[in-house]
């Protein structure tokens, strides 16, 4: 399978996945799945800081 | 049955005088390794509420030794860690005096760990701070001596807010016995001593700056005591206060930010270190109420099991740069070939770290969220599971680029056989924890409490592994986490920067001030010796031979009436609070 494909698969499967742990967590008020939302929002928020610590990189070592 | 009760510290600072003695071959791998199994028993073998003290004053005496669960637990550990750490060094460390380095800062975090009372914690807490210089200094490189200099800078910064801490306290309460401290000057004080060897944001900076500086055995060492202690200390003396409990919630997420930015494999580490203290001092804080022996327990269960997985950690990765000679994971890469046993036990390290479920990080972690969650503080349970999410984001890329990623040119042979042992024997603990928890729950200071927490309970065990599970596809989905040469800015910028401009202000306006101040005065007491009578006593003056003091002297007389005075009234008695 090409590669792009594939990657729009595995996008497609985690919004399903991320749609339906919201759904039982917000709507039906169940506490399975929570883990999946935590872990998303983790990486989606990590990946955050991450890109706006990185406005304040520079190439070379540190403390010198 | 005779009971010995010698205090541990005095083991390894004996045997840290006999060292250089032993010269540099077998007779002194055999000592060192028997000196590490010694120290074990002395600790296994103490019994709690057994003490030593030592008589200085009427009515003041030091406490060098009171054992009771909570120091017994960080005695074990201590004990386990340094033992590991000691023969990890054997195929590192030649010279006498690192090794001298290492058993005084093991013998004075044991020292300050079964400490009484805050004056003999704060001697060993000083020993502590210039021994474990040593670990860095001995790295030789200027980068060393530079990091050296601002690690001790912090500690004595730390070390001096810990003294008059204790000595408002002691005027404030005429006790000296280790405990809780009521509020005032001296609480904070106090809070500021700790916190730096605890590494609170924004104290933590000599952390990651000075730990992957120090040499491959020294960091393994100062990994395992320093901010332990800190820990230590803290749940003495600030358990129960909410403030430190959201301290250690920005700790967790601000140390795995910078982690998960890092480069340098040790630097990493060191921001982990940050982080994972985070839960202990959050488990600290929450130790309140119904939930203090909860919130205590998770703190220390997660002190023990972080220092069985992040000593290993650290370890494997002083493995590596012992076999590679390179740090940074953008040179690193293919060593799970070539390194399989530390492949392994970094992977076993790496996923005890993560919380993963069926390792020691997934119990002590539960313990402190779950205390959390039943505390109704819904900000940190948030904050400390968002740590675990960018925990195991760093350590899957630590662990993917450092052994699976490609490096066709990399070359590299397995770690020698001591350093391979206490890898593969603290590895083996995380497991061992992990699947039998009750392990680890009889040692804890509330084993009545412990014992009632479920830490495979289902629905807990499920969310731990969606969260896990959907974090590991994301990295790998994403691929946006790949390391990089280049360097994050943390809040040591700053003050590097505010120190640079205090050395202009004092060498630049300072000087021309103090100078334009003497030539004033020079001018002012010419006036007086043109218009008055003297002019004898004026060229009498000239000839007369200038008594000069060096600035030195002068700071230490001005030091030496300060102390005696403060003696002659804390003789009085005008020292204490009526």
């Amino acid at each position: 399978m090409d590669k792009k494909v594939l990657r729009v698969l595995l996008i497609l499967i985690v919004c399903v996945v991320l749609v339906v742990s919201a759904v039982s967590v917000f709507i039906l008020h169940s506490e399975h799945l929570t883990g999946v939302l935590y872990g998303a929002v983790g990486v989606g928020l990590f990946m955050l800081l991450a890109k706006i610590l990185t406005m304040i990189q520079k190439e070379g070592k540190q403390d010198d | 049955m005779i009971e010995y009760t010698i205090p541990p510290f005095l083991i390894f600072f004996f045997g840290a005088a006999l060292i250089p003695a032993l010269g540099k071959g077998r007779v002194r791998n055999i000592f060192l390794v028997a000196l590490a199994v010694l120290g074990i028993v002395s600790v296994v073998i103490l019994k709690p509420q057994t003490g030593w003290k030592l008589p200085i004053l009427p009515g003041v005496e030091l406490i060098l030794l009171q054992v009771d669960r909570l120091s017994l637990i960080m005695g074990y550990i201590f004990a386990l860690a340094g033992g590991g750490a000691i023969v990890y060094a054997l195929s590192t460390v030649k010279e006498a005096g690192q090794y001298v380095c290492a058993l005084l800062y093991m013998g004075s975090a044991l020292g300050a760990v079964f400490a009484g009372d805050f004056f003999t914690l704060y001697i060993f807490w000083e020993i502590m701070a210039f021994s474990s210089l040593g670990l860095i200094w001995y790295e030789g490189s200027r980068r060393a001596r530079d990091a050296g200099m601002r690690y001790i800078l912090f500690h004595l910064f730390g070390g001096a807010a810990l003294l008059a801490g204790i000595i408002v306290h002691y005027v404030n309460t005429n006790a000296i016995v280790l405990g809780p401290v009521g509020p005032g000057v001296g609480y904070f004080l106090l809070l500021l001593g700790i916190g730096v060897n605890a590494a609170f944001i924004p104290l933590h900076t000599w952390l990651p700056d000075s730990y992957p500086k120090a040499t491959i055995a020294g960091t393994i060492f100062l990994s395992i005591f320093t901010t332990k202690t800190g820990i230590y200390v803290l749940a003495r003396t600030f358990s129960g206060v909410e403030a430190v409990a959201y301290i250690g919630g920005v700790m967790c997420l601000y140390g795995v930010i910078f982690a998960i930015l890092q480069n340098d494999v040790r630097k990493l580490l060191s921001y982990h270190i940050v982080s994972q203290l985070g839960y202990m001092v959050a488990g600290v804080g929450m130790a309140a109420g119904l939930e203090i022996e909860m919130g205590i327990n998770g703190a220390i269960a997660h002190l023990f099991n972080n220092l069985l997985f992040k000593t290993t950690l650290f370890m494997c990765m002083g493995a590596v740069i012992y076999a590679t000679g390179k740090n940074n994971l953008t040179e690193l890469g293919g060593l799970a070939k070539k390194m399989p046993v530390t492949m392994i036990t970094c992977v076993i390290a790496a996923l005890s770290i993560s919380g993963v479920v069926g390792f020691n990080g997934y119990v002590s972690k539960g313990m402190v969220i779950h205390t959390a969650q039943v505390e109704g503080l819904t900000l940190l349970t948030i904050a400390l599971t968002l740590g675990s999410v960018g925990t195991l984001i760093s350590f899957l890329k630590l662990t993917y680029f450092a052994f699976f990623s490609k490096n066709e040119e990399i070359e590299a042979k397995e770690a020698p056989l001591p350093m391979l042992v206490p890898m593969c024997a603290t590895a083996f603990l995380c497991v061992a924890i992990g699947v039998y928890p009750k392990l680890l729950y009889a040692l804890l200071p509330y084993q009545e409490a412990a014992l009632h927490y479920h830490a495979y309970e289902a629905g807990h065990t499920f969310g731990v592994i969606e969260l896990l599970l959907m974090t590991v596809f994301l990295f790998f989905m994403l691929g946006f986490f790949a390391p990089h040469d280049k360097i994050t800015y943390d809040v040591d910028y700053l003050y590097r920067k505010a120190g640079r401009r205090f050395i202009w202000f004092c060498e630049k306006p300072l000087v021309s001030f103090a100078l334009a101040v003497e030539r004033a005065v020079l001018r002012i007491a010419g006036y007086f010796v043109r218009f008055g009578t003297l002019e004898e006593a004026e060229s009498q003056a000239v000839e007369e031979p200038v008594v000069s003091v060096s600035i030195g002297t002068a700071v230490l007389l001005v030091l030496l009436f300060f102390a005696l005075y403060l003696i002659v009234m804390l003789t009085h008695g005008w020292l204490m609070s009526p």
